[in-house]
């Protein structure tokens, strides 16, 4: 009896001290300090590339510039995009730059809060040290705004940001940005923003049930079952190529919205054409369309 | 149960079987403004290769697209999404109930759509700003605070239309297409 009983509190005792490691564990690289002066031009260009005014901005309900508040309804609870302008008690005014590499590369708040994956910092950890100078510099030149960020209404489990400390160690993987040097200057490109900062694959590849992209083995092939309930199309060369897509008319979609068949983008694709793509330079959406399109 | 109730419901009983789908698609209401849509969408497709300088440049071609386009535009369009629908199966249909919610803002874009291609049909004898400055340089695509969404723009006056390149006219209709789709279509 008294072995059982020891046995339980061992049990317990490891079980309470694995949990508290997990909880309490610290996350992340040390964020190394970057002195690097930041191009403001280059930094909203690559603000706009990866989506930052798109989904940090309400723009359904006329809302300020990166002022957050939009609803992502995922299947685990709703979240919401929070106030990045230059606010100090409501944005990130207080930041450092290393708290914004970190939040940005790695995905985990000054706190040492692990965002959840809807943040698509996945797809920037391979931005360079002058990416982020720019970015920096590009935020700093946002109007503050004095709305506080809405709650997430995530329910138990998820609530528990620890959780995602689990998940970052099954599931987080770096964007496969990196150059081929048997392909063109244009591909090589076409795949930095593709697979980095315009993220393609956050809509375009299908989760799994703890909401991480089968990465492996459906890259690109679709998504069922977006945030809000939309779909999202195939975008591997096949699919594409089946509904008639071109270098030329993707990278006009891009610009535009309008498809082959004279229609124009919806829903999340048409936001992302409209507050992100279109903003692009059209060398960049052709390098998009070329490194989605282009035959091996 | 009075003969005006007995009315209304008949009339809502026969504009309900109006609506009512087949197993196949639309019909009804639904059908109709899928029908429009689909012409301004053969309109788009017919601007396209002439916008992008890619097919000989037709003024008189440019017109007659912008006008049809015109003539399903405004009111012409509000008009095939009767508010009731709110109530309907939308398994067919790809109307976010946010137009009924958000009808001005709505109606809006339809009549910004109507505004752009009567100016298109003017400005299609401006032809193509084919001496444009190339925007191929990272940073110069808009200002800084454009890009970071400080720039909000005023919708051009009919006058100002037709002073504008046709490109640059067709720009803002095919704007205002995505503007609504995105913002009342389901995909």
């Amino acid at each position: 009896m008294r072995a059982i009983f020891l046995a339980a509190i061992a049990v317990t005792l490891v079980v309470t001290v694995g949990l508290g490691a997990v909880i309490f564990l610290p996350i992340g690289q040390k964020v190394q300090p970057n002195n690097l002066s930041g191009d403001v031009n280059r930094g909203a260009y690559l603000a706009r590339a990866s989506g930052c005014i798109a989904c940090h901005t309400d723009f359904a309900k006329n809302g300020n510039p990166l002022a957050g508040g939009v609803k992502f309804a995922t299947s685990f609870g709703d979240l919401y995009s929070p106030n990045i302008t230059t606010n100090k008690e409501y944005g990130i005014g207080n930041w450092s730059i290393e708290n914004f590499d970190m939040a940005v590369r790695q995905g985990i708040s000054p706190e040492g809060e692990a965002y959840y994956p809807a943040f698509t910092y996945e797809f920037y950890r391979n931005f360079t040290d002058q990416d982020i100078a720019d970015l920096w510099a590009a935020f700093q030149t946002v109007a503050a705004v004095s709305n506080p960020s809405k709650d997430h209404e995530m329910p138990f489990p998820f609530n528990q940001r620890w959780g995602l400390k689990l998940w970052r160690v099954a599931f987080l993987t770096n964007p496969k940005t990196q150059s081929d040097p048997n392909k063109s200057e244009v591909w090589n490109r076409g795949r930095l923003l593709a697979e980095g900062a315009t993220h393609c694959a956050a809509c375009h590849t299908p989760r799994n049930l703890a909401g991480a992209r089968k990465t492996k083995d459906r890259h690109f092939n679709g998504n069922e079952s977006l945030p809000g309930g939309g779909k999202a199309p195939a975008i591997d060369i096949n699919s594409l190529k089946k509904n008639n897509w071109t270098i030329e008319n993707l990278a006009y979609a891009l610009e535009t919205g309008i498809t082959p068949n004279g229609d124009s983008f919806g829903d999340s694709m048409g936001k992302h054409v409209l507050y992100s793509t279109s903003f692009l330079t059209p060398k960049d959406q052709i390098a998009i369309a070329t490194y989605l399109l282009e035959e091996n | 149960m009075n003969i005006k109730t007995i009315t209304i419901g008949a009339i809502i009983a026969a504009t309900l079987s109006s609506v009512a789908f087949t197993h196949e698609g639309a019909t009804g209401i639904v059908k109709e403004r899928m029908d429009t849509m689909s012409i301004m969408g053969k309109n788009i497709k017919l601007l396209v290769p002439m916008m992008q300088g890619k097919s000989t440049y037709d003024a008189e071609v440019v017109k007659a697209a912008a006008l049809e386009i015109k003539s399903h535009s405004g009111e012409t369009m509000t008009k095939l999404f009767p508010k009731m629908e709110m109530d309907m199966p939308t398994n067919i249909s790809k109307a976010k109930p946010a137009i009924w919610q958000e009808w001005e803002k709505f109606s809006a874009l339809s009549d910004q759509l109507y505004l752009y291609t009567d100016g298109l049909v003017l400005a299609a004898e401006n032809g193509l700003n084919n001496n444009a400055p190339a925007q191929d340089n990272t940073s110069m695509m808009g200002s800084s605070s454009a890009l970071m969404g400080g720039t909000i723009n005023a919708i051009p006056t009919l006058d100002e239309l037709s002073a504008m390149s046709a490109d640059s006219v067709f720009k803002l209709v095919s704007n205002a297409c995505s503007s609504c789709h995105t913002q009342f279509r389901t995909d």
